[in-house]
């Protein structure tokens, strides 16, 4: 096996994660303006929710996956009516959402961890028997295949979305400017309680293809979530498809820089090319 | 009699930590999240130079502090970059990066494996081999620290600082070059984090990358968070409560693992109940 198609195919499988990350991430971010942190420990939400449905009550996968992808955004949901709408109406610094979202993530992490122990867990009931397939010598599973299918239709969907709907418009001009959309008679609370709904079930969705994948733990977050952000920064915060180009890039960036190195290092290499754009082209590539 | 001692040797370590990013976060308004990465360096010079050398832990820690001050001289100047979000977001990434030279550098750190045997300080033939005389020497350390940030906030420079947190534009139209004070102010704060990390290292007598992860900053954060931002003995007592809070966790009955992660979720908890109710902690002067 060739080492760079298969390097090419473990980036585009990891921009695909990154991506639907990003999409979820910046969907949240494009209209309430923070960083919110806590989406991360909902990666591990949706993969956990349907560990338990899938694995331990023996649910059919598809009823599983529906589940878990509606309790993230309903736990999405929550979180922003708790914490995060009151700090806003506030108008409190982004400081202080990005404090009271790094505390959101710790306890969300933690309850998995009691709830579920912090053992690694995976979601495939065999993985030994799952179809590869071969593609320009590089080989893929059934499972990662459909992870980047789905992060294209969800990419298209948004963009669809954005351009066409009432409630896409609606979502767009909160972000333009939140007090003069309340004043042309849109309901930005509700409208960005639905956004959160929406950007966490996304989240929650990429958290369970992992879990398919490869595994989930209740620490897996914060790091996606990272990639995310990165991917948003780089590709243009606030930018659907700007999210996914700089999701992509990141990978590429990512897998090829570990080409001569120890894997371990990814992490750094990503921090290192998001301080790279912070310092040198903070609004990324594509302008919102 | 041992435990109390033990609690007691921890609580200075992290209110040093505490102390130390008050200066960043608390005074100068800057939200840095990378204070474990500086805790880490201190503790990894101490802990390479007391095996391999056999050197004196008093030098051991000068030493520490000094490639500490270079490292964050450096750190430091990236980040001035940044504001607010931006900032913290560039913060994780030097944690991070960091974090990844301790564990990859395997030649001079010895990566996941740690570095077992580091001997406890001794001063002209006494060695602190005794808990009971780490302890003293643990709070004379913190009392240093405590002093000098006492008077860094008191004399006119600490003045600066909090002028810089309050409005920057407007201290710069006054003449002052608030980049020289930001970078000062970054490379004490870390220098006193190397000394934590000095302590910590051969009080343990062992370190391993995991002591110094993301989640260490944030809990340092938590610290200060909790105790008050701009206040010294907000530090300590943010300190105290932290480090307490999961023994008593542990009183209560729970079983070991339970109880760390317990203490993760309370710590979340108050990190959110704290930026919802009460932003300036329990007897903070400023509220981020």
């Amino acid at each position: 096996m060739d080492i760079i198609p298969q390097l090419i195919l473990n980036s585009i499988i990891a921009g695909a994660i990154y991506a639907m990350i990003a999409l979820g991430f910046n969907l949240i971010y494009g209209t309430a303006k923070f960083f919110d942190l806590g989406y991360g420990a909902l990666t591990a939400v949706g993969g956990y929710a349907v560990f338990y449905f899938y694995k331990t009550l023996g649910l059919d996968l598809y009823v599983s996956i529906l589940l878990g992808v509606l309790i993230v955004g309903v736990i999405g949901f929550i979180v922003y009516k708790l914490v995060y709408s009151p700090l806003r109406k506030r108008k409190s610094s982004g400081m202080v959402l990005l404090v009271a979202a790094l505390g959101v993530l710790t306890a969300l992490q933690a309850i998995i961890a009691i709830l579920f122990t912090s053992q690694f867990q995976t979601l495939s009931q065999n993985s030994s028997s799952e179809q590869v397939f071969n593609i320009l010598g590089g080989a893929i599973t059934q499972t990662q295949l459909v992870t980047l299918i789905i992060g294209f239709v969800i990419m298209i969907v948004i963009g669809l979305v954005f351009r066409y709907t009432l409630f896409g418009k609606a979502v767009k001009a909160i972000g333009d400017d939140e007090e003069v959309s309340k004043i042309v008679g849109v309901n930005t609370e509700n409208i960005i309680g639905w956004v959160f709904f929406i950007g966490s079930a996304i989240g929650g969705l990429a958290g369970i293809l992992i879990g398919f994948d490869t595994g989930i733990e209740p620490t897996m977050g914060l790091s996606l979530l990272l990639k995310g952000v990165i991917a948003c920064i780089i590709g243009g915060i606030g930018n659907v498809y700007g999210g996914v180009l700089g999701a992509f890039l990141l990978a590429f960036i990512e897998n090829f820089g570990i080409w001569h190195i120890s894997g371990e290092w990814k992490d750094a290499i990503a921090f290192a090319v998001l301080i790279l754009f912070l310092l040198f082209r903070p609004h990324g590539i594509l302008r919102k | 009699m041992e435990y109390i001692i033990h609690i007691s040797i921890l609580i200075s370590i992290y209110a040093i930590l505490g102390l130390s990013l008050n200066l960043v976060v608390g005074f100068t308004g800057l939200l840095s999240v990378t204070q474990a990465a500086f805790y880490g360096i201190g503790a990894y010079v101490t802990a390479i130079l007391l095996t391999s050398t056999g050197m004196n832990f008093f030098l051991a820690l000068i030493i520490g502090m000094a490639i500490t001050g270079v490292c964050s001289l450096a750190i430091g100047f990236v980040l001035s970059k940044f504001k607010d979000d931006y900032y913290a977001l560039g913060s994780f990434g030097f944690n991070v990066i960091i974090y990844s030279i301790f564990l990859n550098w395997q030649s001079l750190t010895r990566g996941p494996l740690g570095i077992p045997g580091i001997p406890r300080p001794s001063l002209f033939g006494f060695t602190f081999s005794e808990n009971v005389w780490f302890l003293a020497l643990s709070i004379v350390l913190l009392i240093l620290v405590y002093f000098i940030c006492r008077f860094i906030t008191g004399s006119s420079f600490g003045r600066v600082l909090k002028s810089i947190r309050e409005d920057e534009g407007a201290i710069s139209a006054f003449g002052y070059r608030t980049l020289w004070y930001k970078l000062a102010i970054f490379v004490i704060s870390a220098m006193m984090a190397s000394i934590a990390g000095s302590l910590f290292a051969s009080y343990i007598t062992f370190i391993d990358p995991s002591s110094f992860v993301l989640s260490e900053s944030i809990f340092i954060l938590a610290i200060i968070i909790l105790g008050g931002l701009a206040n010294n003995k907000g530090a300590v007592i943010g300190a105290a409560c932290l480090i307490l809070l999961p023994e008593i966790l542990r009183f209560v009955g729970f079983p070991d693992d339970i109880a760390a992660q317990m203490r993760q979720v309370v710590y979340g908890v108050i990190l959110v109940a704290l930026m919802l109710y009460r932003p300036q902690g329990l007897i903070g002067e400023y509220r981020l």
